[in-house]
């Protein structure tokens, strides 16, 4: 897993940052076709999840499979306090990032362990929640769901129709990717990245190696609990089936897509993954095949993704022909040796 | 519950503790040798069930050919799978969480393939062993459950055999031991790695004709099995080819009697609770155990 810190292009992120979210505001004044609000929120929903993985996997390097679990916590929380105790939508939004966060801390015994072992274990976590979520249904509603969620409220004004609750979703989700892309300039998340590196290193430099990792989750925890809540709010129908462990490997597909150790590669992983079958039908058939195969791919050769490619493009037209030229030729010179 | 209905249980639960000792064990010989956790482990059984169904709707041969043609297509499959793909990996010195993230690309891959292959209907396989039952005592038990305990049974006694009184089996727990060592004494670790593989992938298609024939084969039968099957092999201890089937065994028993008694939903619940509880009590227990058997 490589580094993409771009302290000196700080200017042109914040540019680019700024130009995407006045895209994405822009975008349902020009195309306001109901169906295109709906997916993209869906995406921007899958984004924040993404973002949380981001964090766990990219910049820490731990293998969370239990993502799922915790949007799956979070959806289910705000769906109820909504709709069966009537709770204002923003309390049950805070409420359902805290729960998940809460649920996450029942895992901090499992971060004792470490690479695999901790894919593994919150797999299995994954695979429990799942099971309560189709079992309990006193509480869940079981395989049946849950039905008519009312529209998210905030204060006297109900967001209802897919434009308001698209500019929820893109509201959270530029605060989520502001507020982690501050924990991972941090000195916190400086700490993940060492341990990321090497976590006897880490833990040698006097890194509470448990203790991060242990946060980190719960941060993740937090703001995929958020992503729930709104998925919660903008399907308005809950299934336990949207919560499988498979859900939590597309989270891992989005963010590995994009580019691992990227914030916007987490986002336009997110995008492309959930946005790309509903205009490439055709494609849908196969998309998990292409998927399991760019994972492998993508993971043999380093390169951060998307993100990764669109860097080495700019490097490449900027630096000029000539230059990345013999960078390649001393690529492969390296690579033979 | 009858005395009947209690040997019964025992026996199926025994019968598909076995299967997840075959595929287990693959997980744990794989580990020992490269330190990689195969989260496609899963899906070489599913293709050994695949291919064993395929070959029996081509020309119906008997049963313990299909299980060869298992075996042989699950060991084939894993060792392309690790000549292609891991070994490439490896040789451009990629971390190896990051060959971890790429077995689960695999696992999606050779599911959809499968999918698109063989289509997501899932298969029955004709009646193995007609209508025969064994007596004993009270109970009535199905041929195929006991065959696939004889048949697992048989099939790590042979491996084991294998690993220890030959010299290609020595090679193999050589270099699974100290690879460098292994190498300065003139072993071929790609081929013994290979060789791990493949041995890995016949297993887990033993394991998937058995479970194949026990229920039904289908493009996503292996995922969880695969995750069942690495509880049993930590269960009874990660690299020992025994443990794997001991574990096996027992898992399947607890599984089974825990579906009976508590709740048949949540029946995959109390294997992932065990895998998080057995990782949790023996946080460095996975290396410790492992070191032990060095």
């Amino acid at each position: 897993m490589r580094l993409v810190i771009g302290a000196s292009h700080a200017i042109e992120r914040r540019i680019g940052l700024f130009l995407t979210i006045l895209l994405l505001a822009a975008a349902p004044l020009v195309y306001g076709q109901s169906y295109f609000l709906h997916i993209v929120s869906l995406a921007m929903i899958s984004a924040i999840a993404a973002l949380g993985m981001q964090l766990v996997l990219g910049f820490a390097g731990q293998l969370s499979l239990g993502q799922a679990a915790f949007f799956g916590i979070g959806a289910y929380t705000s769906a109820l306090l909504t709709k069966t105790l009537g709770v204002p939508f923003p309390i049950a939004f805070l409420a359902a990032g805290i729960i998940a966060a809460i649920s996450s801390l029942a895992l901090a015994p499992i971060t004792r362990l470490t690479g695999v072992y901790l894919g593994v274990a919150t797999l299995g976590f994954t695979i429990i929640i799942h099971l309560v979520l189709l079992n309990e249904e006193w509480l869940t509603g079981g395989s049946f769901g849950i039905l008519s969620i009312p529209w998210p409220n905030i204060g006297p004004y109900v967001l209802k129709g897919d434009r308001a609750i698209y500019y929820l979703c893109l509201v959270v989700m530029v605060a989520t990717y502001v507020g982690i892309s501050r924990i991972v300039a941090s000195r916190f998340g400086r700490a993940l990245r060492a341990i990321m590196l090497d976590e006897e290193a880490a833990r040698a430099s006097g890194i509470n190696v448990t203790l991060y990792k242990s946060k980190c989750f719960v941060i993740a925890a937090l703001v995929t609990g958020f992503a729930g809540s709104l998925f919660a709010g903008h399907a308005r129908y809950l299934n336990p089936n949207d919560f499988t462990f498979w859900k939590s490997i597309e989270i891992l597909i989005m963010v590995t897509v994009g580019g691992l150790g990227s914030l916007p590669g987490a986002v336009l992983g997110a995008f492309v993954v959930v946005l790309l079958p509903e205009y490439l039908r055709a494609l849908d058939q196969w998309r998990l095949v292409i998927y399991g195969a760019l994972l492998i791919v993508l993971m043999g050769t380093g390169t951060g993704g998307i993100v990764g490619l669109i860097a080495l493009t700019a490097r490449w037209f900027t630096e000029g022909v000539a230059l990345s030229s013999r960078r390649i030729a001393s690529r492969t010179r390296r690579a033979q040796l | 519950m009858t005395g009947a209905q209690l040997i019964e249980l025992i026996v199926g639960g025994i019968a598909i503790g076995a299967i997840y000792g075959l595929i287990g064990l693959g997980f744990s010989m794989i580990i020992r040798a490269t330190g990689i956790f195969h989260f496609a482990q899963g899906e070489v059984m599913m293709l050994g069930a695949m291919f064993g169904l395929s070959t029996e709707r081509l020309l119906p041969l008997p049963f313990p050919a299909l299980l060869a043609v298992g075996m042989i297509g699950g060991g084939v499959a894993a060792i392309v799978i690790e000549l292609v793909v891991y070994r490439t990996l490896r040789l451009r010195r990629v971390p190896l969480m990051n060959i971890v993230i790429a077995t689960i690309g695999m696992s999606i891959l050779l599911q959809n393939g499968s999918l698109q292959v063989w289509g997501s209907e899932p298969m029955v396989y004709p009646k193995l062993f007609a209508t025969a039952v064994y007596h004993v005592g009270p109970a009535t038990l199905s041929p195929q459950s006991v065959w696939i305990v004889v048949l697992g049974i048989a099939l790590v006694v042979l491996l084991q055999a294998f690993l220890k009184f030959t010299r290609t089996g020595l090679a193999l727990q050589a270099a699974a031991q100290d690879s460098e060592t292994a190498q300065l004494m003139g072993i071929n670790l790609t081929r013994c790695t290979a060789l791990t593989f493949g041995l890995a992938g016949a297993m887990a298609g033993a394991a998937g004709v058995l479970l194949g024939s026990l229920f039904f084969a289908s493009f996503d039968m292996g995922f969880l099995p695969g995750i069942k099957a690495f509880v049993a092999a930590t269960l009874g201890g990660l690299g020992s080819i025994g443990g794997a089937l001991l574990g096996g065994i027992v898992f399947g028993l607890i599984e089974t009697f825990s579906a009976r008694w508590l709740s048949s939903g949540y029946r995959d619940a109390v294997g992932m609770g065990m895998l998080i509880v057995i990782l949790l009590a023996f946080p460095q227990g996975l290396i410790g155990l492992f070191k032990r058997s060095r």
